[in-house]
């Protein structure tokens, strides 16, 4: 037994001055992984899309026609900037990017109206950003909304009809809407919680990938491993290099994860308990992922490039963006491959919404599964690849 | 010129020795093509899962899940008798919203007591769950309307003037470039060239890197004849012509099979890209020549391109971020190829409107002569 954890340190203490001999990785895992998350949350730290400044054209001129655009301005999405005599006006300063949308009220938006006709607002939307889309066509719902509700109010005024039976013929059946987990419905708390996981997967993934090419470059025997260790052992040296990585990122995953959201104020409602349970299958899952693909990384900069483009495929295939049940099911499968899948969904389903451990049963649980095969992987790919080097070079640890 | 083509060959010939980095690339950048065209096929997420809460179990609460059903877009996937059971499906990531039918709706609808529904969605997720809130509210004014219509059909009103009551204003909508709000135009226009270019700056960072740490740089400037500029353009552009051509045939998919809308010419499509790619080629050579260590140059454009995802505005408006981040995001040339892309395709712009943005990937351009410069004063130096 003394044997054993004597291995698994002398293993642990190798590995660790590996990393910090290496300049490289040094700055993958504490630079980047503090500065990224520092500059998504300077990037993002708007939450909304506010004041979006937009156009009118208001042919009709009329008390209905500027009753609605003051309540256009008055949106907390919509700022009503400019108003131009004409719709090619307008559309030429669509076309400068200095407006997000134009609002056109036609000759007969007022008679319409007096006749009890649907009278026609016309309504360009800025199509070049979704979160433009989503302001405008949010603003002006909402102000359409009640535009009729008043109209139709009035109406029912002058025909006798106010109050309550008023209110029963206009909206018979009303509705309330609850926007649950982020009551700004904001991009930053949305996107920014899955970021920041994604940023401890990928420097992870890129410092052990690095590491491993590193080591091929310089013609070193893949895993430095004490000569007694190889064969069933090796399972100790699995272990003691997980070690070296987990003694890392538990603090970096701590200010990452808890810390930096509380900056940031994101939303973060879960309890530090279960977070604590769910991140550890999630570190030991990604070091034995990424130690595991190390073993193929011949080259210390393939590793920096299979890293970086995954990490773009990664938060698409995590179901954060693209919802999940929408994926083709070669895809949803194939992203069950990779630990940063249930970790990020896990994370968010606690952090942001709450969840305890057993709400993420499928997520924690694969997380384990992950930790496991990807050990038993390392295993396997490390004894193949030490058969491999007929003349290992470094065999004394 | 003869120098120009002995570079082209010197450049070859490296390439053709060690061949395993370049086609990781371009194997990647195929990747990412087949990866994002096929995940995102369905253009707006359709079917999302969603659930009603019935406490009422009345004709009213059968009638809007029938509606529900009928609705494109979302799914009635579960109907919960308790708030709870919805909210713990919601947590798990099961359904992405639900509507809340309150005890004794219907009749209290009879009564016209105003009973109230409530829509939950969860916000957590921006797409699916602003689009599947956006579908229930949608029916939850709808429900308003039919009973109000009813009212008045009763009341004896002609179909023609119940409309004009009910709904006496409505927008006439246009969403301008894209008419189907699909989702991948937003995102596969700008992210696909942005992996092409992150690609590329890491590929030409290597390659320069590479030269210097092998002490082959020297000898790169010789066979161009001492001559920088033909020893940089014979380096850099057989590599230009190739991911140029793999961004290009990536343009022909977008907008010719795939048929996102493009208002303008194709052609500034393909100068945008080639551009696009020159620009990353010359950022990586400023970089490293920066940075003589290899590895590190390497770790840095990582980082640098990484962002430029970020900072090019795509997903979210630069002009929402703070001052000095607006500042900052000029300094990538993936926000001006997607502002000239928008200007094009959006909007059927032109030069007038896009010079500004070529000026800004010409410079990026300059900056790899700037750092060709440095490297040789490097190298005079060390002699």
């Amino acid at each position: 037994m003394l044997r054993i954890l004597f291995d698994i340190y002398k293993v642990f203490i190798i590995e660790v001055q590996r990393i910090f001999h290496d300049g490289g990785v040094i700055l993958i895992f504490f630079v980047a992984t503090l500065l990224y998350p520092l500059i998504f949350g300077a990037i993002y730290k708007n939450e909304l899309v506010r004041n979006l400044p937009v156009a009118v054209v208001d042919l009709s001129r009329s008390d209905d026609s500027r009753r609605f655009i003051k309540k256009l301005d008055a949106t907390p999405e919509l700022n009503v900037q400019y108003e131009c005599g004409s719709i090619a006006e307008a559309a030429k300063l669509m076309q400068q990017r200095v407006i997000n949308g134009i609002f056109y009220f036609p000759n007969d938006y007022t008679g319409r109206l007096n006749r009890g006709e649907t009278a026609r607002v016309g309504l360009f939307c800025d199509m070049s950003s979704f979160l433009y889309y989503r302001s405008v066509y949010t603003g002006a719902s909402a102000v359409l909304v009640d535009e009729m509700h008043d109209i139709q109010l009035k109406r029912y005024a002058l025909a006798g009809m106010t109050g309550e039976n008023a209110e029963m013929m206009v909206t018979p059946l009303p509705y309330n809407d609850v926007k649950l987990y982020s009551s700004a419905g904001g991009f930053t708390s949305f996107l920014v919680p899955a970021l920041l996981v994604l940023v401890l997967h990928q420097t992870l993934f890129l410092g052990i990938g690095i590491m491993g090419g590193t080591a091929r470059d310089e013609r070193l025997t893949v895993e430095l491993i004490p000569e007694r260790l190889r064969g069933r052992h090796i399972m100790r040296v699995g272990i003691g290099r997980c070690l070296a990585y987990l003694g890392i990122y538990v603090p970096l995953s701590g200010i990452v994860l808890i810390l930096i959201p509380h900056w940031f104020e994101l939303p973060q409602v879960g309890k530090i308990g279960d977070l604590v349970l769910f991140l550890l299958p999630f570190l030991l899952s990604t070091i034995f992922f990424s130690l595991t693909v190390a073993n193929f990384v011949s080259h210390r900069d393939s590793g920096i490039v299979c890293s970086i483009f995954f990490s773009v495929v990664l938060l698409f295939l995590s179901g954060m963006v693209w919802p999940q049940c929408n994926m083709p099911d070669f895809w949803r499968y194939f992203s069950y491959l990779f630990p940063y899948t249930p970790a990020s969904q896990g994370f968010v389903s606690i952090s942001s919404m709450g969840s305890a451990l057993k709400e993420v049963d499928f997520e924690y649980s694969l997380l384990w599964i992950q930790t496991g095969v990807y050990l038993l992987a390392y295993c396997l790919t490390t004894q193949i690849n030490n058969k491999k080097l007929s003349q290992p070079l470094y065999n004394k640890a | 010129m003869n120098y120009f083509f002995i570079s082209i060959r010197r450049e070859w010939q490296r390439l053709c020795c060690c061949p395993r980095y370049f086609i990781l690339l371009s194997l990647g950048i195929v990747f990412s093509f087949v990866f994002f065209l096929t995940l995102m096929h369905e253009g707006q997420p359709e079917d999302l899962p969603i659930a009603v809460v019935d406490h009422d179990g009345s004709y009213l609460s059968r009638r809007l899940c029938h509606e529900l059903a009928a609705t494109q877009g979302v799914k009635v996937v579960a109907v919960y008798s308790t708030h709870a059971e919805a909210r713990k499906a919601m947590q798990r990531q099961e359904i992405y919203a639900f509507m809340e039918i309150p005890e004794k709706a219907y009749s209290e609808l009879l009564d016209f007591e105003r009973p109230r529904i409530t829509i939950y969605s969860n916000n957590a997720f921006l797409l699916a769950g602003s689009l599947s809130y956006k579908q229930l509210a949608t029916m939850g004014k709808l429900a308003s309307a039919a009973v109000h219509r009813e009212i008045l059909k009763k009341k004896g009103l002609e179909e023609e003037a119940i409309m004009g009551i009910i709904q006496p204003v409505e927008f006439d909508t246009h969403l301008v470039g894209n008419p189907t709000a699909d989702y991948q135009p937003y995102v596969l226009t700008t992210i696909l060239p942005g992996i092409l270019a992150l690609m590329v700056l890491l590929l030409t960072t290597y390659e320069v890197a590479r030269e210097q740490k092998e002490g082959t740089a020297e000898d790169w400037v010789e066979q161009g004849g001492g001559n920088i500029l033909t020893a940089l353009a014979g380096k850099l552009l057989p590599y230009t012509i190739w991911f140029s051509l793999l961004g290009i045939v990536g343009n022909i998919i977008f907008f010719g099979p795939c048929h996102y809308p493009l208002q303008g010419s194709f052609g500034w499509m393909v100068l945008d890209m080639v551009l696009l790619v020159l620009a990353a080629q010359c950022m990586g050579v400023f970089l490293s020549a920066l940075i003589p260590n290899m590895h590190m140059a390497v770790c840095v454009s990582a980082i640098y391109g990484a962002l430029s995802f970020s900072m090019s505005g795509f997903s979210y408006p630069v002009s929402n971020m703070p001052a000095s981040l607006q500042s900052c995001s000029y300094l990538f040339p993936l926000r001006h190829y997607y502002l000239t892309y928008a200007q094009v395709a959006l909007y059927g712009g032109g030069l007038r409107e896009c010079w500004t943005h070529v000026c800004w990937l010409l410079a990026f351009v300059a900056c790899g002569f700037v750092g060709m410069l440095i490297m040789e004063r490097q190298s005079k130096m060390e002699r």
